[in-house]
């Protein structure tokens, strides 16, 4: 699946340290969301979503899967 | 989980350790020598006490843990319980058939391979996810 979740969070000027702490996942787990090794729960992306104010569909698109 | 938080899981686990090693070198040899059988069963025991709290910090660290966190916890933890059930059956059949001498203290190996286990098995799943879940 791909996700705009580094290009949201650069926008806003954050680090991946800094979002982790406003979606109280790791640094680590931001990281992985972001390079695509990781799909988050729905309740998480619901959280990032919510977050940066936009749709859901907005951020995440699952591609041709 | 916070870095702090992190940091007091590891020295706890470190503490608790310490103790257990203190207890082995320390009191568990006295479970041979003891005069009567509850104190040779509570010399013997009493090893268990901190590596049971070792479990209980162990798991409050995965609760607390964020959702990747806890999906790489429970695949190693999978990963360690196939290897060491795996092994415990192959020896446990080898040992019923004399094939090979098993002594029941062997036992007490089950706990650091499960944990050495769980330990590579998270870590190549951390790398896998680009370094999620080290802490």
């Amino acid at each position: 699946m791909n996700n705009r979740v580094r290009d949201l969070r650069e926008a806003k000027g954050w680090s991946q340290g800094e979002l982790g702490e406003r979606l109280d996942v790791s640094r680590q787990t931001v990281n992985a969301i972001e390079t695509g090794r990781y799909d988050p729960s729905l309740p998480l992306a619901f959280r990032i979503a919510r977050l940066f104010r936009k749709p859901i569909e907005a951020i995440f698109d699952p591609g041709n899967e | 989980m916070t870095r702090q938080t992190a940091r007091q899981y590891r020295m706890r686990i470190w503490l608790l350790m310490s103790v257990y090693v203190a207890l082995i070198f320390f009191v568990w040899p006295y479970a041979k020598t003891a005069s009567s059988l509850p104190l040779r069963a509570l010399f013997a025991l009493l090893p268990t006490v901190p590596v049971i709290a070792v479990i209980a910090v162990m798991m409050r660290h995965v609760m607390h843990s964020d959702e990747l966190e806890q999906r790489i916890h429970m695949i190693a933890l999978g990963i360690a319980a196939a290897i060491v059930c795996g092994g415990s059956l192959v020896g446990g059949f080898l040992a019923a058939a004399h094939v090979v001498p098993i002594r029941g203290d062997i036992l007490l190996w089950v706990f650091p391979l499960v944990c050495v286990s769980y330990g590579v098995s998270r870590w190549w799943l951390a790398r896998r996810y680009g370094g999620a879940g080290c802490e």
